[in-house]
């Protein structure tokens, strides 16, 4: 990224945070749901989770578009939701507040195989900085 | 009757597509005249444009942005009329070249004798 592009703009800052407190309530509840063995709880509060952050996205997405239309094809909310999501369950076992039935491989897996997809998207974001200058789409710039 | 309309509707659509891209220079002509803030970016751009280039308050908040994403302008901090500061905006040395070398590109060629003719005519 060019030294003067702001990748971390206001409505990005937001979503991370509302996507923090989201996945320590989402851990929360996976965690007594394994505990307890309650399937109902473990898949609802998914489900709750995959939407709200889905919702998240796209609001603060959109708000940021309108703000400052940095042409990145969604890679820094992507990086900052694999980075929470993956940093937030390795925390969650570190800091010993995971159920004694859940395993850290599991986190690990899933971070390799998330890893993957992100590694993939981060490639074809490079392909597409040819088209910008300074991070903005260069045929939305005048106007 | 029926040909002022299709007249009327001609000009509209080649003044739609005209006018894409219009904004920036009509942006920085302003800022060319002297630091403003966005109000008088917009009075400047309709005045000077005689209305025939609307400029909505979100679309030029926006353009500004970008341009001070891409560092062609900048802005300072000055005092309002007894409210809050006031960003003026200015352009950078990035964006008087710029400017310069889209004029002269783009818009000297109007000053040219036979094409000054050809408007005229």
């Amino acid at each position: 990224m060019h030294k003067n592009m702001k990748a971390l703009t206001p409505n990005l800052l937001k979503f991370i945070i509302i996507a923090c407190i989201l996945t320590v309530v989402f851990r929360y509840f996976l965690s007594y749901g394994i505990e307890i063995k309650s399937n109902p709880i473990i898949l609802f509060s998914a489900v709750l989770y995959a939407l709200a952050m889905f919702g998240a996205g796209f609001f603060f997405g959109k708000r940021d578009a309108e703000y400052l239309p940095i042409y990145d094809i969604g890679f820094r909310s992507h990086l900052s939701t694999y980075i929470i999501c993956n940093g937030m369950g390795e925390l969650w076992f570190l800091l010993g507040f995971n159920s004694p039935y859940e395993s850290i491989a599991v986190i690990h897996q899933s971070a390799i195989i998330w890893g993957l997809f992100l590694l993939g998207h981060f490639l074809f974001f490079l392909y597409t900085r040819k088209k910008v200058i300074n991070g903005l789409n260069r045929t939305d710039l005048f106007e | 009757m029926k040909d002022d309309k299709l007249l009327l509707e001609l000009l509209s659509a080649w003044e739609e597509t005209y006018k894409k891209g219009q904004l920036t220079l009509w942006i920085f002509m302003a800022l060319q005249d002297g630091k403003k803030y966005v109000d008088e970016i917009k009075e400047f751009v309709e005045a000077k444009s005689k209305g025939a280039i609307s400029c909505e308050e979100q679309s030029l908040y926006r353009a500004l942005r970008k341009y001070e994403h891409i560092s062609v302008l900048a802005f300072d901090f000055q005092p309002g009329n007894k409210g809050p500061e006031r960003k003026y905006y200015y352009l950078t040395e990035m964006g008087q070249m710029l400017y310069a070398r889209f004029v002269e590109r783009n818009i000297q060629l109007f000053y040219n004798q036979e094409i000054r003719e050809l408007l005229n005519a």
